[in-house]
């Protein structure tokens, strides 16, 4: 009972310090509730469509225009206009004026009469990868679509039994897009991102309640006035019960409503992927508590926590996916709680996966939950007397780095 | 000016956290990224097969996928439904569906139909086997009428014109293996350098104020913030431009990255970040003169860049009161310089207004210099 009562008192006297400091309130609340709305409308988009293009035709028929007229049709290529020569084109490109270039050889006309096969080509930007893909999607559609007419035509031309024999394509082809049908930016990038902002605005807002105390000890000779006294697990406890009681409606809110209001893929159900992201703040909390000892000043925690967010996005395997990793990162991303998250969370959310489908990254979460809490209360343990010490000594080790 | 430089100095010697923030964490990350994704594709994708027809034309298709670079058959699975499941699970990335009595509709003309899933929640796998599958489900299809032409006596050559009637060659420009790593690592680095120059320059500054040393520091300097600042600020644009020169000098000479334009472009394209972050990081000082808030701001922005700067989706699709701000951003002219420059190989002359706008930068903080001033003389610390 006693236990309990100081479970009570630590949760809320880091309840109260966490409402008292703006800082911390602005990382706590701030950034989860921003951070999601500002980076949805920069993807909002999603898709890039009419990708201004240049042609040079040198074949300058019916045959020829007909084509530029089709690419033109595509969702991806806007022809934007007519280039004489090369050089003029890649002035254009130059300029910003065009982000491709399409080349129609002279023969062009005559190799489509004589039945031959005609090449055409085609010069591209490759600053962003995505208008890459654009163009290529949209140039392998016009391609199927002239195979099928063309061939179409030809066939009925050499007439005979042939035409019984062939009949258009052979075989259909239906490829399916899951999880993110429309292939949308945001729709790809979003439900990864605010489950890092999650773990990422956490460990910010932890590590400066950690720096904040060991400014406040320095200035008092080594002891935290606000700091409640209590066993190291109840201490561990209490202070994650204050993190998660402000992240579970944070949680909601991020992994729910902002889906809803940008129309974002969110096929997942509640049921699974609150208990599974319930598990992976678990883990963060406890990580944060880890950390938190090497914290000593209140403004570097920001210095060194932030940078790490680039090396956790791409560890989480959103950008570059884990089985290209080499056998160290993996196991480097292994440690991250929002890898498990990102893994897990994605997969609930936009292919409707269930809890028990995605079984062995929550179990993974719970391991890390388990290992987090022993290392916090390790060095918890290991630091207390020595600080108790300084106090004593009337020093601290702080000053001296 | 030698005080103040000699102060400068000392500053960066005084605490490990420069040392920390200015050289092992770029050379750390610029080992990160160049490393991770050293492979230039993520080959090899896992996926499986649903074979519901066990024919020797599907097990043609099973051996084709699994000849292909881009997928790798890691099951074969026996069902729709299981392999929906194995994709929730993570296991694989998509999936190829052969349908009952392919081989048979195929031979007789009955047109059937194949049917391939990628997951594009990962959006790289989930392209990439989606290209895979396609290549595999097209060559499917024009080997059969290839054959079924050439047994009625056609000439095979024009067998093959009947199927191919219209070909595309793809230049693309500069990065003609669509490697990741050298459209990823060369953003990001220099994104990453901005973020931390952003924010050490803020630290460094405030730091003074929050620590009440501001006025000696003025003082050092005989009472000339801009030889304070100057004094403060030289020392870590040194160590900032020679890490990031390293690293550049690490993708293109090291790994053979790109690099269509004289070295110099792309060196006085990195002077020019650094010095125009630093002097963005001023402003953001200059406005709001507090430690912590001012380097909330920065890394906040530093964070946004990333995005807004248009690395992975294009400006002018943006939202233009988006995209808008990012012609605020130092780090969107060194983008485009890159593409411009080191990847596509232009005349200096298309990339002229890049190379102004960030000089252009460096001249902001003198507008705000005697506010700072003011704070440094009588210095607050609001935690």
């Amino acid at each position: 009972m006693k236990w309990f009562l100081s479970l009570f008192r630590v949760w809320r006297r880091e309840t109260w310090l966490v409402f008292t400091d703006v800082g911390v309130l602005l990382f706590f609340f701030g950034l989860p509730i921003g951070y999601p709305i500002v980076y949805t409308l920069i993807y909002n988009p999603e898709v890039v469509k009419e990708i201004a293009t240049v042609v040079v035709d040198h074949s300058r028929t019916a045959e020829s225009r007909e084509l530029v007229r089709t690419l033109d049709a595509t969702q991806g290529i806007d022809i934007v206009g007519y280039a004489s020569d090369m050089p003029e084109a890649r002035r254009a490109w130059g300029e910003k004026k065009c982000y491709g270039i399409i080349e129609i050889p002279a023969d062009y006309a005559q190799k489509v009469g004589r039945g031959e096969q005609a090449v055409i080509s085609f010069y591209n930007d490759m600053s962003l990868l995505i208008r890459f893909r654009q163009y290529l999607f949209a140039l392998t559609d016009v391609q199927m679509h002239e195979v099928s007419k063309l061939t179409a035509e030809r066939v009925a031309t050499l007439g005979g039994g042939l035409v019984t024999q062939v009949n258009g394509l052979p075989v259909d082809t239906r490829p399916v897009c899951m999880g993110d049908p429309t292939q949308g930016f945001a729709s790809f990038i979003m439900p990864g991102i605010v489950v890092l902002i999650l773990q990422q605005s956490m460990l910010l807002g932890i590590t400066m309640i950690a720096g904040t105390a060991a400014d406040r000890r320095r200035r008092n000779r080594g002891r935290d006035p606000y700091e409640y006294e209590a066993g190291p697990v109840a201490t561990l406890l209490g202070k994650s019960l204050c993190y998660m009681m402000i992240y579970i409606p944070m949680s909601y809110y991020i992994l729910h409503i902002v889906p809803e209001m940008f129309a974002l893929p969110h096929v997942g159900n509640v049921r699974d992927y609150m208990p599974f992201v319930f598990v992976m703040l678990l883990a963060t909390t406890f990580l944060g508590q880890t950390i938190q000892v090497f914290v000593r000043e209140r403004e570097t925690s920001l210095l060194v926590v932030v940078f790490t967010s680039l090396v956790f996005l791409f560890l989480s395997g959103l950008t570059w996916p884990r089985y290209a990793f080499s056998k160290f990162w993996i196991m480097v991303s292994d440690f991250i709680p929002a890898t498990w998250g990102v893994e897990g969370f994605i997969r609930i959310n936009s292919n409707g996966a269930t809890l028990p489908d995605v079984a062995r990254y929550y179990w993974s979460l719970w391991a890390l939950v388990g290992l987090y809490f022993v290392t916090a209360l390790l060095l918890r343990l290991y630091l207390a007397p020595r600080r108790d010490k300084q106090a004593q000594l009337g020093y601290s080790i702080e000053d001296k780095v | 000016m030698l005080p103040s430089l000699r102060h400068g100095i000392a500053t960066l010697c005084s605490r490990r956290i420069y040392l920390f923030m200015m050289v092992i964490v770029p050379a750390f990350c610029a080992f990160f990224f160049l490393n991770l994704m050293h492979e230039g594709l993520p080959l090899k994708i896992p996926v499986g097969m649903v074979d519901m027809d066990h024919s020797s034309m599907s097990r043609n298709i099973g051996r084709a996928l699994n000849a292909s670079e881009l997928t790798e058959i890691t099951e074969d699975i026996e069902s729709y439904n299981k392999a929906i499941d194995r994709v929730r699970g993570g296991e694989i990335f998509g999936f190829f569906y052969i349908p009952q009595g392919f081989q048979e509709k195929a031979l007789s003309g009955r047109t059937p139909t194949l049917s391939f899933y990628s997951n594009m929640t990962i959006f790289v796998p989930g392209s990439l086997s989606y290209k895979g599958f396609k290549t595999i489900a097209v060559t499917t299809s024009g080997g059969i009428v290839q054959t079924t032409l050439s047994s009625v006596g056609l000439d095979s050559n024009l067998a093959s014109n009947l199927i191919m009637p219209l070909r595309t060659d793809n230049h693309p420009i500069g990065n003609p293996w669509t490697n990741y790593s050298i459209y990823l690592s060369q953003s990001f680095l220099a994104g990453l350098i901005a973020l931390l120059v952003l924010t050490v320059t803020t630290f460094t500054v405030c730091q003074e104020l929050k620590a009440g040393t501001s006025p000696r520091w003025l003082e050092i300097a005989g009472g000339s913030m801009s030889k304070a600042l100057l004094g403060k600020l030289l020392p870590q644009s040194v160590v900032f431009i020679s890490v990031g020169v390293a690293i550049q000098s690490v993708m293109f000479n090291y790994l053979h990255f790109p690099l269509n334009c004289p070295a110099w472009h792309m060196v006085l394209a990195m002077v020019l970040l650094v010095l125009s972050c630093q002097a963005f990081a001023l402003v953001i000082v200059e406005i709001v003169p507090n430690l912590r808030l001012s380097m909330s701001l920065c890394s906040l922005i530093g964070i946004l860049c990333f995005s807004v700067a248009g690395f992975s989706f294009p400006v002018d699709k943006m939202y233009g009161a988006v995209g808008i701000f990012a012609y605020i951003m130092p780090i969107r002219y060194y983008f485009l310089i890159y593409a411009d420059q080191a990847l596509g190989g232009l005349p200096l002359y298309y990339s002229r207004f890049y190379y102004i706008a960030m000089l252009v930068m460096l001249l902001l903080p003198l507008l705000g210099l005697r506010r700072l001033r003011r704070r440094c003389l009588h210095p607050v610390y609001v935690p």
